[in-house]
């Protein structure tokens, strides 16, 4: 399995983001990422020799990361985004926010509420 | 603590009675950015009314066993009730137009089976700008985060 810089490209645009910019928030290095786009396969030798020895690909036995796992890595790309073109926001609450969303109005009032009302918080 | 405080059944109750009976009325102050996603924190729910005196108040108070505290000197009237007293009524909102041209422009927002009025984020703002109290300044950046989040 390798790295489709096109595919990427795509991603970045759809994104509006640059792809310079990218690696920079996700902390990669230009060097690294085009290391990378050279090589053959991105994965451990080790997996790919287990996928030779049973003659499948990689993909048959990898599984994505557990969906809210997957969630919050979307959510927190999107705070990236909104940071980086808003640089006075404050990432915490972008994050939050965009986390908010996925509850209903009255799930985020009770938490609003429940929050207010715990001593240790209101301090 | 009370089952109330958190905001259950009872509560969403009243607001749809207030619906139900045709109140002019809509969620403002923190609460009104919690519902649109702020990750606020406020002790309690502000409605701002219209008219105090709207008969469907009364209605809406007695079907949750509430009632109206009137206003007596500088204490403000007040709805007293286990399901009701998490609300505190609004009659005047500093920094921004009058009732009735606000809540042209208000949010819809889903309560379940009913929605109901809520002043926009950036009202919001414009209120908390306006007043400048501590506690608005310290809430402030926090609004004009979760707005900039909402806007995208």
């Amino acid at each position: 399995m390798r790295i489709s810089s096109e595919k990427l490209r795509t991603l970045c645009r759809d994104r509006r983001i640059q792809l310079k910019d990218l690696l920079k928030e996700a902390g990669v290095s230009r060097t690294a990422y085009y290391s990378l786009t050279r090589k053959e396969s991105v994965l451990p030798k080790s997996v790919c020799r287990v996928a030779q020895q049973l003659g499948v690909s990689p993909s048959l036995f990898l599984v994505e990361e557990d969906e809210a796992v997957r969630r919050i890595r979307v959510l927190q790309a999107r705070t990236g985004e909104i940071c980086r073109r808003h640089p006075g926001c404050d990432r915490d609450v972008v994050f939050r926010t965009l986390l908010n969303l996925d509850s209903t109005p009255v799930e985020r009032l009770r938490k609003a509420l429940s929050r207010a009302r715990k001593p240790a918080i209101q301090g | 603590m009370r089952e109330n405080l958190l905001f259950r059944d009872k509560e969403i109750a009243f607001l749809r009675e207030l619906t139900r009976n045709k109140v002019p009325f809509m969620v403002v102050g923190l609460s009104a950015a919690a519902l649109q996603g702020a990750p606020m924190v406020t002790q309690d729910v502000d409605l701002w009314f219209r008219n105090i005196d709207h008969p469907g108040i009364r209605k809406a108070l007695k079907k949750l066993d509430g009632v109206l505290v009137p206003p007596l000197g500088l204490n403000p009237p007040m709805f007293a009730g286990d399901h009701v007293d998490c609300f505190d009524i609004v009659l005047t909102v500093h920094g921004v137009k009058s009732f009735d041209e606000e809540i042209k422009g208000a949010c819809e927002v889903s309560m379940g089976k009913f929605t109901i009025k809520v002043l926009p984020l950036d009202r919001v703002i414009a209120s908390k700008t306006f007043l400048n109290r501590q506690k608005d300044r310290m809430a402030l950046p926090a609004l004009r985060s979760a707005k900039k989040a909402l806007s995208q």
